[in-house]
């Protein structure tokens, strides 16, 4: 049982950005496999969007980006998009982790 | 004389003339700056943003295009489409023009630096790879960018492809009916390219270091497969004499294959088995086509390599069911993975050696992996059930490790019977010989394998003591050095003496040279390249089996690897004149050593 504790706040925030907090949950951390998978999924929308841990802030859609933030399991990553569909963007980006990208 | 010779490493063996052709040049740092009025900034980054779209579109078409059985090529086109996409890229390069007011190259050129140098430092594989990915995109790119490009190879006439290198996505977009011959500057003797040339069965050369600046588009130039050489801008005298060569190996190829279904038989009635060596499945039309009597050796590194996660049992199982079947009644030597040293899984990553050769590689690997090499056990297995199939393990080096692989082995086979699956509990087990100490250990091992597989490549590597793709000591690479021919000799009578089959598979079994000493010892089985197949046949089909032992004894008394090559040449050059115009042999690189 790992608890996703997931507090989405796009009311709050100014219009057209969104602001999720999301849990790496997955055994290996953000390591190559997933980090492709959100740099995949991340080009395909239109909206700005980057993730922060430990300090550092990335480019979702940059794969070399995203590697560099070395998430291990269990740390706390914050989504944040703005653009037209940043609300989709984060959506598409939180199931990614909550799936644990796939990982068993 | 031609106006320039480029050497290289040939891969392909034949010849080839006809116009340069040049898909991927890489730009060295001559990009200018130039100054982009502030009017026109827009339009230089649309031309910027142009030229990324175009290279997308063209991969994402290649993407389309690969058939099924090339799927792996598939990830390797994802990889670089998600490169393509990168705001750190292309983002950071339009950001340049606007910010710089400064051309569409010299913003590209300085955002690959910029990458190179943030994430350059990185140890971490992965980021390694992509940033190869970065360099090769940005290259093409900017042949879009300057107008070198393009995108379909609709060429004139036939030509010759030159490359920096050429990657998968470059090669499934190559128009294959006109080409005649490759050349690049870099690759090695394992490159994607040589694999291409000689299903093509085209004459190829890599490691061309001075291609790029030596040979122009458009040159007229030849191929020399045998003598690993490029010749730009050749003369009369040239073009008549490769004209001629290229006629008769032409007609030696037709010759040769229209007696490749012949049995491997000597003269005087003794029977080699000749095998094939392969990496894709694919490559088995062209096995059955040259006369291969089985595959002796399946390398299954290429399910691993190239993605992200690992091919689980049924993935493997399935296509190796589908080889054993294709291939049934005829023999599948499967080796279990040789990972390590020069390729690594990515989800794996590479290890902090600092001699990899020596290192965590093939059996040593699996055996701190067991899931991962009980899934392949597994596949192999089960594979066994639909044809005749053997399997074998690399790097052995002493009987514990042989008895702890075969143990995992009745493992796998033990899960499979609780599962309930079909496998055949006989499935032949045997050891490759590529160590030193195997050799030593050779009748000891024996007892507890069903057959031995030389690996000369790795073999005389390890014997020897030097690393062939080191510039330095290359030409110490001796296949017939007395302590390598002795090894071999050893080994061979180990397994006759233990009653079981010694076979060879390294780049000794396809050198016309080599193979006489190999009957000489009475070796039952090699395994070689599908392509040299039909030359190999020949040549045994002409030998007898007394003068194949006689030039055996006689090499075993010459105390020089000198003396050896020149006494070979003496006996068997003369014999095989036609070999000796279109096979850079081995021995060619010889008279140095002692």
């Amino acid at each position: 049982m790992t608890e996703t504790s997931e507090t989405t706040d796009c009311e709050a925030a100014p219009a057209d950005e969104c602001v999720r907090q999301v849990l790496v949950a997955n055994q290996l951390g953000l390591h190559a496999r997933p980090a492709s998978q959100i740099a995949r999924e991340a080009q395909a929308f239109a909206a700005s969007i980057s993730l922060s841990g430990a300090g550092q802030t990335v480019d979702a859609k940059s794969i070399l980006d995203v590697l560099t933030l070395a998430a291990g399991p269990g740390s706390s990553i914050e989504i944040r998009a703005s653009g037209g569909d940043a609300e989709a963007a984060v959506e598409k980006i939180a199931q990614l982790f909550a799936s644990r990208f796939g990982e068993k | 004389m031609a106006r320039a010779i480029v050497r290289g490493i040939s891969v392909s063996t034949g010849f080839a003339i006809g116009k340069a052709v040049f898909v991927n040049r890489r730009h060295h740092a001559e990009v200018p700056r130039q100054s982009i009025a502030p009017g026109l900034v827009d339009a230089e980054e649309a031309r910027l943003r142009a030229a990324f779209a175009g290279v997308e579109a063209d991969l994402a078409n290649a993407r389309d295009r690969i058939p099924a059985e090339l799927s792996e090529h598939r990830h390797i086109l994802e990889s670089h489409l998600m490169i393509l996409k990168d705001p750190k890229l292309c983002g950071a390069a339009a950001r340049h023009i606007r910010e710089l007011g400064v051309n569409a190259e010299w913003a590209l050129e300085k955002a690959v630096a910029e990458l190179e140098q943030a994430f350059g430092q990185l140890d971490d594989l992965y980021i390694r790879e992509r940033l190869q990915d970065v360099r090769v995109m940005g290259d093409r790119v900017m042949s879009r960018l300057i107008g070198a490009v393009r995108s379909e190879l609709a060429v004139e006439g036939r030509v010759i492809i030159m490359a920096h290198d050429l990657t998968p996505a470059d090669t499934v977009m190559l128009e294959v009916g006109k080409i005649m011959g490759f050349a690049t500057a870099q690759g090695g003797k394992t490159s994607h390219t040589g694999i291409m040339a000689r299903t093509l069965g085209i004459p190829a050369l890599v490691g061309a270091g001075e291609l790029e600046e030596l040979v122009s588009d458009g040159d007229l130039v030849i191929i020399d497969g045998v003598g690993g050489r490029v010749l730009v801008d050749p003369d009369e005298d040239e073009l008549a004499e490769f004209n001629e060569l290229a006629d008769q190996f032409e007609d030696y190829q037709r010759r040769i294959y229209r007696g490749c279904q012949l049995p491997a038989e000597t003269i005087d009635g003794y029977r080699v088995q000749v095998l094939a060596n392969i990496e894709l499945i694919e490559e088995v039309a062209a096995v059955l086509d040259n006369g291969g009597e089985g595959i002796g050796l399946y390398r299954t590194e290429y399910s691993y390599l190239n993605r992200l996660d690992l091919p689980g049992e049924d993935e493997l199982a399935d296509k190796y069911s589908d080889l054993a079947a294709i291939m049934s009644p005829r023999k599948v030597i499967f080796r279990t993975l040789d990972l390590g040293a020069d390729k690594f899984i990515t989800s794996f990553g590479a290890l902090d050696e600092a001699n990899p050769a020596m290192g965590l590689r093939a059996i040593r690997f699996c055996m701190q992996h067991p899931e991962l090499f009980k899934t392949q056990l597994k596949a192999i297995a089960r594979a066994s059930a639909y044809g005749n199939v053997s399997i074998m393990f690399p790097m052995i080096s002493g009987l514990r490790e042989v008895r702890r692989a075969k143990a995992k082995l009745r493992e796998a086979q033990e899960e499979l019977r609780a599962e309930g699956r079909r496998f055949n509990p006989d499935m032949p087990v045997g050891i490759m010989i590529e160590l030193p100490a195997a050799v030593m250990m050779a009748s000891m091992l024996a007892e507890e394998v069903d057959f031995f597989s030389i690996g000369t490549n790795d073999l005389i590597q390890y014997s020897l003591g030097i690393d062939r793709t080191n510039a330095h000591v290359s030409y110490l690479y001796q296949p017939l050095h007395p302590a390598v021919l002795r090894s071999i000799k050893h080994v061979v009578d180990a397994a006759h003496q233990a009653g079981i089959e010694a076979s060879l598979c390294g780049e000794v079994a396809s050198d016309p040279f080599c193979v006489p000493i190999l009957m000489g010892m009475q070796i039952d089985c090699i395994s070689l390249s599908p392509q040299a197949i039909p030359g190999i046949k020949r040549i045994i089909r002409q030998a007898r089996m007394g003068e194949c032992k006689a030039l055996l004894r006689d090499v075993l008394a010459c105390r020089t690897v000198g003396k050896i090559n020149r006494l070979v040449r003496d006996t068997i050059f003369h014999k095989y004149p036609e070999e000796l115009n279109f096979f850079a042999s081995l021995l060619d690189n010889d008279d140095l050593g002692g």
